[in-house]
């Protein structure tokens, strides 16, 4: 496989850890502006943990990850009595202040003689981590593809659990779900706390294969695309925002057609599936069929 | 079952509920009547809690419920259907019904991980049962969406009784059907009775009520003025008044 190619698929594995976190939040009915905060919260921690403190890449990944989720659960607690467009004006709100206050981290110390570490706006350079280690770009592209097909079959199996099923009922009519004795709070807060887990994977993963993370990788245009992805692919299955993700990166940014009119092509896209299909490509409806049909195709087979 | 003392709610200068007290025994069928705009439905949301009370109590078998939050309040036994259908449209048939299945979890377990991570042993057999009773079975598996209006007002009442309340609350259940449906309902609703759950029925449509209320009260602005067997409810002056305007001109009460 060329460079490029592998360039690419990693680049679509990594945002698509953003992208299955807004889409948790959007399951539980909130919009949220603010993922990629979680992102980059998780990529300075874990590049912190492997640079400074020579932590192994998995110790890293996971501290990202429970740090990152650590922060969605105290935002949560100021925010998830928000509903709409308050709570996206929250998130949004949150991110920003976390994106400037990335700017001005400065963390600095000497490590084998070089000094490292976070530096203000000039972000966290020399994360080289898989260089050190001798871990090839397929390699790496690989324990992000690994480690997605785990979120994302974790994602699938919670789908058929009780939980899995209150997160939708939740998302779809809060009060109905609360006359069903499902305590809306809780269920609300625990789907935050997994998305920020999930993009601070993600984020320790990004900052390792860029080997830098700087406040500018972060920013609203990520957690605006994190949110679009869903809507576009669909909310029906964990599937979904991966499509979304591969439409937007895969098809629109990585060949030539589109190029320079990547934006255009991606509001439009937004804009027409929000009329024609509210729910996304793959929504319920869609999702339903599908299962149905490969449910008959099992059955003939037998 | 179910006692209301004084209970009042005000928007503002609005007394939507005005120190209603009421009291249900169970296995009654208990019709609450009374013209638009007299309190019914903000009644229904005090019990339920998705209304504040701004005065009085609400008890439900002797247990002070009036400040507990919708959701344990909703599990210790209450369960309602809502005068527009309220369903989880984007979920399946089957899946709708599992809903119940959170109220009876939270009332025989305690904790909220046990509950995530619970089996769903004898799930299944009460929500087949429950598709049975609607006569939904056949359509298990299609978005409560897709359904016909009746089919819904069906399925969520399906829905309220999965749940193996002690007191059920239905919200005008016979809104928009036809006569044919009315007369399947009134049975259904006699079913639910005969099984033990004590019923609180609000309707507008008073042939149904008035063949199946055990006891009604009637509201008038927020007050109680009546309160009776069908028959002394009927025969009441100041009910007629309140739905006719005038006492002379009542003939039936048919509002």
């Amino acid at each position: 496989m060329d460079g490029y190619l592998i360039t690419v698929l990693s680049n679509i594995g990594m945002i698509s850890f953003v992208a299955l976190s807004a889409y948790i939040l959007l399951l539980s009915g909130q919009i949220s502006f603010g993922q990629q905060a979680y992102f980059g919260i998780g990529a300075y921690t874990a590049g912190i943990a492997t640079v400074m403190w020579q932590w192994p890449l998995a110790g890293a990944l996971v501290l990202g990850a429970l740090v990152a989720s650590a922060a969605a659960g105290l935002v949560g607690l100021a925010t998830l009595r928000l509903s709409g467009i308050y709570f996206a004006m929250a998130t949004l709100a949150f991110a920003e202040i976390m994106r400037i206050a990335a700017e001005l981290l400065v963390y600095r110390r000497e490590i084998g003689g070089i000094e490292t570490g976070p530096d203000g706006i000039d972000g966290f350079r020399d994360i080289r981590y898989f260089f050190a280690n001798d871990v090839s770009p397929l390699q790496t592209c690989l324990i992000v593809y690994v480690l997605l097909g785990m979120v994302v079959a974790a994602l699938f199996m919670a789908e058929r659990t009780r939980a899995g099923r209150m997160l939708r009922q939740v998302g779809e009519d809060p009060l109905l779900a609360e006359v069903h004795g499902i305590d809306v709070m809780r269920v609300r807060m625990a789907a935050a706390l997994v998305a920020g887990a999930v993009a601070g994977l993600g984020g320790g993963l990004y900052a390792h294969l860029m080997t830098y993370v700087e406040p500018k990788s972060f920013d609203i245009m990520l957690g605006v695309h994190a949110l679009a992805y869903g809507l576009i692919g669909g909310l029906g299955t964990a599937l979904g925002p991966l499509l979304g993700v591969l439409i937007d990166i895969g098809l629109l940014e990585s060949t030539r057609i589109f190029r320079g009119y990547r934006m255009i092509v991606f509001g439009g896209l937004v804009a027409v599936l929000l009329i024609v299909r509210p729910r996304g490509l793959l929504d319920e409806n869609a999702v339903g069929r599908i299962r149905h049909y490969l449910r008959r195709r099992g059955h003939a087979g037998d | 079952m179910l006692e209301l003392q004084n209970l009042s709610k005000y928007f503002g200068g609005v007394r939507a509920v005005d120190s209603l007290s009421l009291k249900i025994e169970p296995g009654q069928i208990f019709g609450l009547i009374g013209p638009n705009g007299s309190g019914k439905s903000t009644t229904v949301n005090l019990i339920t809690g998705l209304l504040g009370v701004t005065n009085g109590s609400i008890r439900l078998s002797g247990e002070e419920i009036t400040r507990l939050p919708t959701h344990v309040r909703l599990s210790s036994g209450i369960a309602r259907t809502f005068q527009n259908i309220r369903l989880f449209g984007q979920l399946t048939v089957w899946q709708n019904l599992w809903v119940a299945e959170n109220s009876r979890a939270q009332r025989e377990r305690t904790s909220f991980l046990a509950r995530w991570l619970g089996g769903e042993s004898g799930a299944r057999a009460r929500i087949t049962k429950a598709l049975e009773f609607s006569g939904l079975s056949h359509k298990a598996n299609e978005l409560a969406a897709n359904l016909a209006f009746g089919e819904q007002r069906r399925l969520e009442l399906a829905r309220a009784m999965a749940a193996e309340p002690k007191l059920l609350l239905l919200d005008e259940p016979a809104a928009g059907m036809n006569a044919e449906e009315i007369g399947a309902l009134d049975e259904r609703i006699r079913q639910i009775r005969d099984s033990g759950i004590t019923v609180l029925l609000i309707e507008h449509h008073m042939e149904l009520i008035m063949a199946i209320a055990d006891r009604i009260a009637v509201l008038n602005f927020g007050q109680k003025i009546a309160e009776g067997t069908p028959a002394e409810v009927q025969a009441n002056p100041a009910v007629r008044e309140a739905y006719l305007g005038t006492a002379e001109t009542s003939t039936r009460g048919t509002a």
